[in-house]
């Protein structure tokens, strides 16, 4: 005997996009039609465990569900001479479910719900079970899933059949990828997601089989998938995929990506950029060895996915390729233009990739000192652990010159805590990107020039110069003149002059006004305007604090006004009362509103949000 | 996770519309990702035994025709509950029967 309601839970899972896709085409509101669905569920739960479960379940919860649907349409809308054909609608089509997933994909929703929903509506999961995969409580996806059925009504897009092909395959291979990033043996819930994004592409593949990309993004995954007992070793560290053991590969996932690739390639079109991600996993996964991978074809492949995907990750990808096609030397050259890729400027990869090249180019203490630079940027420990393992196992012969790294701990152990803290933050990050290991005397100028542009891109020139003015310390001190040559400061342009009350202040509230008002009249610190309390003002002599903080008449006339009848507590009030998790000390609240003390943030948010600038640049003006 | 059902042989004589109930069923499946392989079992077959280093091949059928399986398919679904369902609805179908469900270890 089984359980019934385990039954209707996976009956429920089967079934639940095409009832809620069927529905959609009645009520057109994703939540409404989805509340509807889970009416007839409950009906399911309520009559199977005495009646049995019916021979066709779904058809059995469409009909249930469509009477609910008509009789909720009959109670909105009494005064329309209902159409008793509504209850004869045809059964949901596919190109029910489809419009489903591109509703549940719509742009107007963040990356984040349209995740929720997809998994909500079309894979049936739970909130608990969707939350449990993305390692955030039940409470956020509750609200993010009811929050994007809300938007998605309120901008009545929900009967739409929008062709947005692009974010729904964004999606399912966002889901894929969530789940397929996680390595760990204690992230096992994870790889759910990718058999979930797996099912969405394969159903999407039925829906829309004359896409390309939906068959490139299936054989992708596919052929993804099918390495996913091969990418880990024992103890959990990343295996690089030419050093993974073939034998352990999903055969049958990848004949299904074979497949799906084939599809792709009846479907007609220039290869959008799944079906050429796709291509070159199936060139990986049709060679036998490692070394037998068409090392030439799949650089070809990177070049064409670059044309249309620049990343610097797929540059970085194509690198590897050429490295493998033409020899180490091209690799590398394409590798020193991602340099000053900001993105890139701390991913593990780049060094690694420039580690394994120049090992292979017999440059081993380069090589080395790469590696030990990838191990220091790893997020995941077992990635760390396996990039120093590798530099440790080259044989390179001990350098007795000083490093990078050391040179610049001791230069600022020489120098004051707060001078050091300054600096440490500039040669921190110059140490961490040329590499901690590398000997002092390799450091070139052009090297730290790099680093200064990829590091700080767009900095203002006070900063800027802050960064310039650490380096040329550090290079006195280490006695190395040509790095103090490498950047040089850039010329601070004095702000133009700002206008006295711009004209949106004048419809701000009185608040925000008397503060910025006093602000300008009176000069004086923000700190200290905002800790002003009632009592402290003399407003027969315009000042306060005996007299350390003074004013003029714009905010004469404005303060009666603010004050209102109040006798002591602070000046400046917030709009809301402090919740009872966390109670303002006394002097922050006030005795006569309940109100407490207006916080510096919150004031600097609406000064900024009202008029575009900080409460300390209306200081003095 | 994957199961693997295997079908033993017999139940209704089969007809046009166990035929056509059984592709609907089966396109259902593979388009909604479930079904990743199925085929169809010679019920004969043969052994072979091995003792030392001496091999033995023997020629079936070994068991009554009703005992053999028949047929497989290796679906993946998310739990026990789905394959037991997927289970019913083809039981459904082809009539009354045996059907054997292992789950396929894996990653």
């Amino acid at each position: 005997m089984t359980d019934v309601s385990a039954t209707v839970g996976a009956v429920w899972r089967q079934e639940s996009a095409r009832i809620v896709a069927g529905l959609l085409r009645l009520v057109r509101d994703v939540g409404l039609a989805e509340e509807l669905a889970q009416d007839a569920l409950v009906a399911a739960l309520e009559q199977w465990p005495a009646g049995g479960v019916p021979d066709n379940p779904g058809a059995w919860l469409m009909t249930i569900a469509k009477r609910r649907a008509v009789d909720h349409i009959r109670r909105s809308r009494t005064q329309e001479r209902l159409a008793p054909e509504l209850a004869q609608l045809p059964e949901p089509s596919q190109d029910d479910v489809l419009r489903l997933m591109f509703t549940s994909c719509h742009p107007v929703l963040p990356t984040e719900a349209r995740v929720a929903l997809t998994l909500r509506v079309i894979a049936g999961l739970s909130p608990a079970e969707i939350a449990r995969a993305f390692l955030v409580s039940e409470q956020v996806i509750a609200q993010r899933i009811a929050a994007a059925k809300r938007t998605l009504a309120d901008a009545g897009v929900a009967y739409e059949p929008s062709r947005q092909l692009a974010s729904v395959l964004e999606v399912v291979y966002l889901i894929f990828n969530e789940g397929y990033s996680a390595t760990s043996g204690a992230d096992l819930i994870r790889a759910d997601l990718c058999l979930e994004a797996l099912r969405l592409g394969r159903l999407l593949a039925v829906l829309a089989p004359d896409e390309a990309e939906v068959h490139g993004l299936v054989a992708l995954m596919e052929i993804q998938q099918s390495r996913s007992a091969a990418r880990t070793g024992p103890r959990g560290e990343p295996i690089p995929l030419h050093e993974q053991n073939r034998g352990r590969w999903d055969q049958l996932l990848i004949r299904r990506g074979f497949a799906a690739m084939l599809r792709a390639r009846e479907a007609a079109g220039p290869p959008g950029p799944y079906v050429l991600q796709a291509a070159i996993a199936v060139c990986h996964a049709q060679a036998h060895t490692a070394e037998d991978t068409d090392w030439v074809r799949i650089s070809a492949l990177y070049q064409a996915l670059e044309q249309l995907l620049p990343t610097p990750v797929v540059r970085l990808n194509r690198a590897v390729a050429v490295g493998f096609a033409q020899g180490p030397q091209a690799g590398l050259d394409l590798l020193d233009d991602l340099h000053t890729a900001p993105e890139l400027a701390d991913y593990h990869l780049l060094p690694s990739v420039r580690g394994d090249l120049l090992l292979r180019l017999g440059r081993t203490a380069e090589a080395r000192r790469e590696l030990e630079r990838g191990a220091s940027l790893a997020r995941n420990t077992a990635e760390r652990a396996f990039l120093l393992r590798r530099a440790a196992t080259l044989d390179v012969p001990e350098d007795q010159r000083p490093r990078l790294g050391p040179a610049v701990a001791d230069f600022l152990d020489s120098l004051g805590p707060a001078t050091a803290r300054a600096y440490g933050q500039t040669l921190h990050r110059v140490a961490r990107a040329a590499g901690v290991s590398l000997p002092l005397a390799e450091l070139t100028p052009a090297r730290v020039a790099e680093i200064f542009a990829t590091t700080w891109p767009s900095v203002a020139p006070r900063s800027w110069n802050r960064h310039v003015a650490a380096l040329r310390s550090f290079a006195t001190w280490a006695d190395t003149p040509d790095l103090a040559t490498a950047v040089s400061p850039r010329p601070v342009v004095a702000a133009p002059p700002r206008p006295a009350v711009t004209a949106s202040e004048e419809g701000c509230a009185l608040r925000e006004r008397v503060l910025w008002c006093l602000l300008r009249e009176s000069s004086a610190k923000v700190g200290a305007v905002l800790s002003l309390n009632v009592e402290d003002l003399d407003l027969a002599d315009r000042s306060a604090r005996n007299a350390t903080i003074v004013w003029r008449s714009g905010t004469a006339r404005l303060l009666p006004d603010l004050i209102g009848g109040r006798t002591r507590g602070p000046l400046f009030l917030s709009d809301r009362r402090p919740g009872p998790g966390r109670p303002p000390a006394a002097a922050d609240l006030c005795s006569e509103t309940g109100r407490r003390r207006l916080s510096y943030e919150r004031a600097e948010y609406l000064c900024k949000r009202a008029t575009g600038r900080t409460l300390g640049s209306l200081r003095g003006v | 996770m994957r199961y693997l059902m295997m079908q033993k042989a017999g139940g209704a004589e089969p007809d046009a519309q166990l035929y056509a109930d059984m592709a609907a069923f089966v396109e259902e499946l593979t388009a909604s990702g479930v079904l990743l392989a199925t085929g169809g079992l010679d019920p004969v077959g043969f052994k072979m035994t091995s003792a030392g280093d001496e091999i033995t091949v023997t020629d079936g059928p070994f068991t009554e025709a009703k005992e053999a399986i028949g047929g497989f398919a290796l679906v993946e679904v998310r739990t026990k509950e789905e394959a037991l369902e997927l289970c019913r609805r083809f039981r459904k179908i082809v009539g009354d029967g045996e059907s054997v469900i292992h789950q396929v270890y894996g990653p």
